[in-house]
């Protein structure tokens, strides 16, 4: 059992919820490697993946690791309507309580709404994103990726290279990360940064050359040019000068060192394309493995929330 | 007894305007005329309706001004009107209000002005309408200062919005200073807000929520300190909520410019950790800021660069306010709230004088308003508030009489009841839990 009923911020789970997690985690990424992959566990269980913004692999992520547990997973995407246009938020989250669900999965572009829909209803939440708050579920399976690497957390160098301002990733990794002993680096610019860096406590460098050789980890964020109040970052190119990875900067890294990010890539901002095409036979290229192991935290997490009594 | 203009207030601690001094005594009021401010005044002989309110225990203070009201009337009477507004006002022991012109349509024409000052009348309730600087508050055009004035207007202000055009600010400085009206200014650049939800800062960060940076008002601020002093204008900022505004206030105010400002009781109780909350109620314009920023306003009334506190009273509906914080109006409601909150604050824990707070909400916002202030004086119309001060209460969502509830002080323990308030020589409120 957890000891939290929803999962709204990373804080919100105890070292000992995570311990359990990771290894419960452990248990559900053998089942993923079965011929015949699931278990029927929650037989019974109805979940709702309920994404008012849209989302391709983490709804996906839900929606497998929810069928592989056997419950009923239905998507309900909704569109951000305000409430002069349509339906409150507050009356569809109460349609949806009313259906007699056991557990709501929920993606919305505001920050801070997770903790407004608890205060509403009773169900139990996992948060798959608000806004630029939090995305626990990402941390979960980022922190589980690199236990599979790395004997231990404490003193693992980890640098978060991009748009830290506006990402949810960043503020949920960066906790978890800290909270388990790492020594994090934030590689950005001041445009891409809050103006008071204390709530990440961590390291700061504005150029990607000068801890590439020192680092274990290179977690690199989304870099969304085309959004307009990220309006003052020069151009891709002073990006990719700074912040991106590419074939040059991949040489130096250490050996061992892994390459994560949440998805999806944008080649040429913040990977280049070159690296990208040669990361199939670099083994601490872990894109892709993120994505496997958010199935089998998602199906620890949802078990330990359901089923585990 | 409510309604009536024969009253005996009898020992109560009066606050004696001219002396500023505590004194128990009775008051006499005959027609609505304060007759007689003495120790155990003799009724004897006089007539037989007169209410004696019993008031041992009680302050009488000068009724107050609010000078920074939405009331919402014309446009939006499903959030309040100027009847409950005024209804509001009286239950929070306030007798005069100035009016914000942000109404639909807003009052940037005469009849508008004349509208509100009719609705005033017949409501017999003191209500100063602030009249739009710029035509329908868009920050192109400047309205017609002079025939607002003859109206019946008291100041112009685009509040809720701030003029990005420097120059047409200037010239409405340079017109207005003929008409000697002071300009009450919402200080925002837009290029330091937009997008903003919540005061930039650690709380900012951790919470995901877009910064508004203190920059957005200390900015317009400066510029409009040297856009006053070429044209001589008088300027009021408005809900002021900066350490920085406050030092260039300060600053201007050393120089000579004919410079005033308030501040709100939320920015004076409030700091930016208790929006972890997401509280919706908490979302105000400017942003609720910093602890060491709020301790900058304490400060600033203790040093007697504040010139008057006012609620910012903004209602909003249940479901503007019922959403996301991003979705969410700005504003909370304050005129039932305004001397508690600030009384509780300032007085209860700042240590800072019953006297300077009374000021603050009576004379201070009068002298910026070039209105009379209410004043306990004899052959004065009895505008009086009788509170409570031992009373604490947690603030509930359903005790507020306006027509919106959407108040920041929701759930907070706040010192002092308004028992008594007597408007315009009547006797108008009478608080049934006290």
């Amino acid at each position: 059992m957890l000891s939290t009923k929803n999962i709204i911020s990373i804080d919100d789970l105890s070292i000992d919820d995570i311990n359990l997690i990771m290894e419960n985690a452990d248990s559900f990424y053998e089942v993923l490697g079965r011929e015949f992959k699931k278990v029927p566990t929650l037989r019974g269980k109805t979940i709702i993946n309920l994404f008012f913004e849209s989302s391709t692999r983490t709804r996906t992520s839900f929606e497998i690791a929810a069928k592989r547990l056997s419950a009923d997973m239905i998507n309900f995407s909704a569109s951000t309507s305000s409430l002069k246009k349509g339906e409150s938020i507050i009356d569809t989250l109460k349609t949806i309580q009313s259906m007699m669900i056991d557990l709501l999965i929920m993606r919305h572009s505001d920050s801070g709404v997770m903790n407004f829909i608890a205060g509403n209803i009773d169900v139990p939440l996992i948060n798959a994103g608000d806004g630029k708050h939090q995305h626990p579920t990402q941390a979960l399976l980022d922190l589980y990726t690199i236990k599979k690497s790395f004997k231990d957390f404490k003193g693992l160098k980890v640098a978060i290279a991009g748009d830290i301002l506006n990402s949810r990733v960043a503020r949920s990794d960066i906790k978890l990360f800290k909270r388990m002993g790492m020594d994090v680096t934030i590689v950005s610019a001041p445009m891409l940064l809050p103006e008071n860096l204390e709530y990440f406590d961590s390291n700061y460098v504005y150029d990607i050359d000068k801890i590439i050789e020192d680092i274990d980890i290179l977690y690199m964020l989304r870099m969304q040019f085309e959004r307009q109040d990220r309006k003052y970052y020069p151009s891709i190119k002073e990006y990719n000068r700074f912040l991106s990875l590419n074939m040059e900067r991949l040489k130096k890294m250490k050996r061992g060192s892994l390459i994560m990010h949440a998805g999806p890539v944008i080649r040429g901002i913040e990977i280049s394309e070159n690296v990208m095409n040669y990361a199939e036979n670099y083994s601490g290229f872990k894109i892709n493995t993120q994505v496997t192991n958010g199935v089998a935290v998602r199906m620890a997490l949802i078990y330990l929330m359901l089923g585990s009594t | 007894m409510i309604g009536s203009d024969n009253i005996l207030i009898k020992s109560g601690t009066v606050f004696e305007s001219s002396s500023g001094k505590e004194i128990v005594s009775d008051i006499l009021i005959q027609n609505g005329i304060i007759r007689a401010i003495e120790k155990n005044i003799n009724v004897e002989g006089i007539s037989k309706d007169l209410v004696v309110l019993n008031c041992q225990n009680y302050f009488v203070f000068p009724g107050f001004v609010d000078m920074h009201v939405h009331l919402r009337e014309p446009g939006n009477e499903e959030e309040e009107d100027i009847g409950s507004g005024s209804r509001a006002a009286v239950r929070g022991g306030i007798t005069s209000i100035a009016c914000m012109p942000n109404t639909n349509p807003p009052v940037d024409r005469e009849y508008l002005v004349n509208y509100i000052l009719s609705k005033s009348r017949l409501i017999d309730f003191k209500i100063y309408p602030v009249a739009a600087m710029s035509k329908n508050l868009e920050g192109k055009k400047m309205t017609e200062i002079g025939l607002l004035k003859e109206a019946g207007a008291i100041a112009f202000s685009d509040d809720g919005k701030c003029i990005q055009d420097s120059k047409l600010m200037y010239e409405i400085m340079k017109y207005a200073s003929h008409f000697d009206l002071p300009l009450i200014l919402h200080e925002e650049d837009y290029s330091f807000s937009n997008y903003g939800l919540a005061h930039e800062g650690y709380y900012s960060a951790k919470l995901g929520l877009d910064g508004i940076s203190p920059f957005a008002e200390e900015l317009m601020i400066s510029r409009d300190i040297m856009l006053a002093k070429m044209a001589g204008a008088k300027i009021h900022i408005t809900h002021v909520s900066s350490k920085g505004s406050i030092t260039l206030i300060k600053r201007a105010k050393e120089a000579g410019i004919k410079i005033t400002c308030d501040v709100t009781p939320h920015h004076l109780y409030f700091n930016d950790s208790f929006l972890e909350s997401y509280d919706t109620n908490l979302k105000v314009n400017p942003p609720i800021r910093s602890e060491e920023d709020r301790k900058a306003l304490v400060s600033a009334i203790s040093e007697g660069i504040i010139d008057a506190i006012a609620s910012d009273h903004a209602p909003h509906f249940e479901a503007e306010k019922n959403t996301t914080f991003k979705d969410a109006a700005n504003g909370t409601i304050g005129l039932e709230t305004l001397f508690k909150a600030s009384y509780t604050k300032l007085v209860r824990e700042e240590k800072i004088k019953l006297s300077k707070l009374v000021a603050l909400l009576t004379t201070g916002p009068a002298k910026i308003l070039n209105i009379k202030a209410p004043a306990i004086k004899v052959g004065n119309k009895a505008d009086i508030a009788i509170i409570d001060l031992e009373k604490n209460k947690k603030i509930k969502k359903e005790d507020f009489c306006s027509k919106s509830k959407n108040s920041a002080f929701i759930g907070q323990n706040l010192y002092s009841e308004v028992v008594y308030t007597i408007n315009n020589g009547r006797l108008e409120f009478i608080n049934k839990s006290c």
